[in-house]
């Protein structure tokens, strides 16, 4: 029996609406569920995806994948990767694990929404792909680490840490939950594929696999590999069901939801991939800064992607633009200040040569974070490590649930962004934050924020130990500098001067 | 006496932090509580100088002797802490 050619019975094969007899439509698809916005099922009907594939092209595509990943895998564990890799390197692992492995899943059940509640076929068919994409990436990103949790208990949280109150836990499920998890179809559809993966985790995967190379780690470069082939694929459920959308006269809602995605996806990205780039990132193997990164990912590609589709910039594009200069510096010195709070070692990346590379990304870096760091390193060789660790919690937004922070130093410009509503005041990192809030604040307005929590007294005792123990984090989890303070003996004697220009 | 929780935000700092302080404290001790979590630890000391309390966004600041619970400052407010002359 001749095979018909795929183009030759596609269109008729997810042809899959029908009129119901026995439920109302509205019971079939109800409103919460599949975000249809009274535009009408025949206009869903012309969604048309860019990249149409076959359940056994699929298999046989995805079979090919795995195979790769394992079995690089499996030719590289007897290599010494761990042993030698740079520390930097294994933190940058550690953090990518724990904030991502588990929401995989979290991404599958909000493609598993799409299968079911969306009303464009296609969609359907698309998403049917991606939900099972996203459950191999759930899986294969807690299988590679289990392997080193014998080394190195660090690791365990690749699968641990979405499950406890750890910060950036609690940071990272904010996101998701509001973006994909308790969405509609068709909003998962915008926020998920097309603003945060088209946006965002597309290039973080190929940045990531970029780096793992040069790291020397092959393993997890054809791992990340593997998982951003899947990702450029299932990110392009977003754009038709976005024209849909724009041309039945619902541009407004679509703009606003992309508005708060990448809002909301700018935070995560520059908390977790900012300090990784220009940090943790062993010198010699940085390619490019994380601003140059963004201006050429999100400002020159992405942006493109926004107008092509006849969307307009957010209101807020230029001050996001102006925070790729500062806000991943002042994450990354909250993070190693805080340092016990997280479950990775963070490299504080500051040797001199460091410096004058962050200098000469960063024009006055030495004038604002440097002096932060000035005082750090003057607490460490005069033996005092008690003061470059923390007393007290910093404020947390109550958007991203990431600390509110900004331009120290010569340049000081920190502020906070609050609201008052219903009786309660709530505190903000910027006015995109507090903008993101306003647009639906019964959504937001109770939770809790780990300040909040520690106020409430659901901490205890109310200490740093108090706060370890709410958090998880337990010894030999706990996080420390990644180098063991070895970068500090390089200024014994040798106060930091500056390259000269 | 009740313990009162503030926001400090202190000038050359990077990141907004939770102070407990107690409403019989004045500014001057308030602002001392504040030093402990940012001076020596990221930001400089100056010892020539004293550190002022200020609303967020106000020019002027609180006299020195002022008492917390009488300076109308809400719980949980945001406020700057600056270094002056006197």
């Amino acid at each position: 029996m001749a095979i018909l050619q795929r183009s030759e019975w596609y269109d008729l094969a997810r042809t899959t609406n029908w009129t119901p007899k026995y439920v109302t439509d509205s019971e079939l698809f109800p409103e919460e569920m599949s975000g249809a916005r009274d535009v009408p099922a025949e206009k869903w009907e012309s969604y048309d995806e860019p990249y149409k594939v076959s359940y056994a092209e699929y298999v046989k595509v995805q079979r090919e994948k795995d195979a790769g990943a394992y079995s690089v895998k499996a030719a590289l564990e007897r290599s010494q990767m761990f042993e030698d890799a740079d520390p930097g390197w294994l933190s940058i692992l550690k953090a990518h694990y724990g904030a991502i492995a588990l929401g995989e899943y979290a991404a599958m059940s909000a493609e598993a929404r799409m299968v079911r509640f969306g009303r464009a076929p296609g969609m359907r068919n698309m998403a049917t792909f991606g939900m099972m994409d996203e459950n191999r990436h759930g899986q294969i990103q807690l299988y590679f680490p289990h392997e080193y949790c014998k080394k190195d208990r660090q690791f365990d949280w690749a699968h641990k840490a979405y499950h406890t109150n750890e910060w950036g836990a609690i940071a990272a499920r904010h996101t998701f939950d509001d973006l994909f998890m308790a969405r509609s179809a068709t909003e998962i559809a915008v926020m998920l594929t097309f603003a945060f993966e088209t946006g965002f985790t597309n290039m973080q995967f190929l940045g990531l696999a970029a780096d793992a190379a040069e790291a020397g780690d092959y393993t997890f470069s054809s791992l990340i590999s593997s998982i951003q082939t899947d990702e450029s694929r299932h990110a392009q459920i977003g754009a038709p069901a976005l024209q849909i959308l724009i041309e039945n006269g619902k541009k407004e809602d679509a703009q606003k939801l992309v508005d708060i995605a990448i809002a909301r996806a700018w935070r995560i990205f520059a908390v977790l991939t900012g300090p990784s780039m220009d940090y943790y990132t062993p010198l010699e193997h940085r390619k490019q800064s994380f601003k140059e990164f963004m201006q050429e990912w999100i400002v020159g590609q992405f942006e493109r992607s926004l107008l092509d589709m006849g969307l307009s910039l957010p209101w807020y594009w230029n001050q996001m633009v102006d925070e790729f200069d500062y806000q991943h510096h002042a994450y990354h010195l909250g993070i190693w200040f805080w340092r016990p709070t997280v479950w990775w070692n963070p490299a504080a990346g500051m040797t001199p040569e460091c410096r004058d590379w962050l200098e000469e990304k960063y024009p006055g870096w030495n004038d604002t974070f440097g002096k932060c760091w000035d005082v750090i390193i003057d607490n460490l060789l005069a033996g005092r490590p008690e003061l470059t660790v923390p007393e007290t919690l910093p404020i947390v937004c109550n958007m991203s649930q990431i600390p509110i922070c900004a331009i120290p130093g010569d340049r000081w410009k920190v502020q906070d962004h609050p609201l008052d509503h219903e009786g309660r005041t709530y505190h903000f990192n910027s006015a995109i934050d507090r903008w993101v809030f306003q647009q639906n604040p019964a959504r937001y307005r109770d939770h809790m924020t780990l300040v909040d929590r520690f106020l409430a007294g659901h901490i205890q005792p109310m200490n740093l130990m108090g706060a370890l123990q709410y958090m998880n984090l337990a010894p030999g989890e706990i996080g420390d500098d990644a180098h063991q303070y070895a970068w500090v003996e390089r200024y014994r004697n040798h106060p930091y001067q500056r390259k000269a220009a | 006496m009740a313990l009162y929780p503030l926001i400090s935000n202190f000038q050359h700092d990077f990141v907004l932090q939770l102070l407990a302080v107690d409403t019989e404290n004045t500014m001057d001790e308030v602002a001392a509580a504040a030093a402990h979590h940012s001076v020596g630890r990221r930001v400089a000391p100056q010892p020539d100088k004293v550190i002022r309390v200020r609303r967020q966004g106000d020019t002027e600041f609180f006299p020195r002797d002022k008492k917390l619970g009488e300076s109308g400052i809400k719980p949980m407010e945001c406020v700057e802490f600056i270094f002056a002359d006197h």
